[in-house]
């Protein structure tokens, strides 16, 4: 087993760890640091499977794309949002 | 040794590597110190209510808010895994752009990202792979945001009052 073949087990694992951690979480806003663990595996895991120059484009697009999101759902469920 | 068990051995050092790197490295841009936006705080909030800390709990809303440190770490070991120091060092303007894109004037992730290329490419030097650092980002990242908010936040504001008293 290669340290590539064990970081992807490794990464494999904690995601469903993390999911099931979100899909348990009764909070939203607590939801949020258990999906942030979710997109580091799956980033890791993109970069893993795909090396190549593009993949680590892939990798941060993923991660930044996931990082917004969680941006945008916890800032408008604080009320951030100004709806007029 | 057998491989098994010294990649093993490699994971936990890179963890531990790795969580020094991004924790330094967030302690020293502030990020307990306030929110970077209005979710970072709520967030924060939310943990206290819980019974976590507030610092700690505003840093790792500030975590999930924007690529930091953490993310910074986890690229750089994407980055090098694939193309050595040139992937590092395109995996931090990545992360640069990441944190225009999410309204973080900070930079602590690009920061973070670029210690952390050296930091990698210097272990892989001293027979360590990339894959075992970006194994060993996602345990360190497990350890504060993945088992338990409360006490993960109240070891981040024990050390945010250790560092600025």
């Amino acid at each position: 087993m290669t340290p590539a073949d064990m970081a992807l087990v490794l990464c494999g694992t904690v995601a469903l760890y993390a999911g099931v951690r979100v899909a348990l979480e009764p909070d939203t806003l607590r939801k949020l640091p258990f999906l942030n663990v979710l997109s580091f595996a799956i980033t890791g895991l993109i970069a893993l499977l795909l090396p190549h120059p593009l993949g680590i484009v892939a990798a941060a697009a993923y991660f930044v794309g996931s990082t917004l999101e969680s941006n945008a759902i916890a800032s408008t469920y604080a009320g951030g949002l100004d709806r007029g | 040794m057998d491989t098994v068990l010294l990649t093993t051995v490699h994971i936990l050092v890179a963890a531990a590597v790795c969580w020094l790197n991004f924790i330094t490295i967030d302690m020293f841009f502030k990020l307990p110190e306030k929110g970077g936006v209005v979710g970072a705080t709520a967030i924060a909030l939310h943990i206290e209510a819980g019974g976590g800390s507030l610092e700690g709990g505003t840093m790792m809303g500030n975590i999930v808010s924007s690529p930091d440190a953490s993310a910074g770490t986890l690229l750089a070991a994407c980055g090098v895994f694939i193309a050595g120091i040139p992937g590092g060092l395109l995996a931090a303007l990545l992360v640069f752009i990441g944190n225009r894109i999410c309204h973080d004037r900070g930079y602590a992730g690009t920061t973070g990202c670029l210690t952390a290329t050296f930091l990698i490419y210097g272990f892989t030097l001293a027979g360590f792979s990339a894959a075992e650092f970006i194994a060993g980002m996602v345990i360190a990242i497990l350890s504060i945001q993945g088992i338990s908010h409360v006490y993960a936040s109240r070891l981040l504001s024990t050390i945010w009052k250790v560092r600025w008293g």
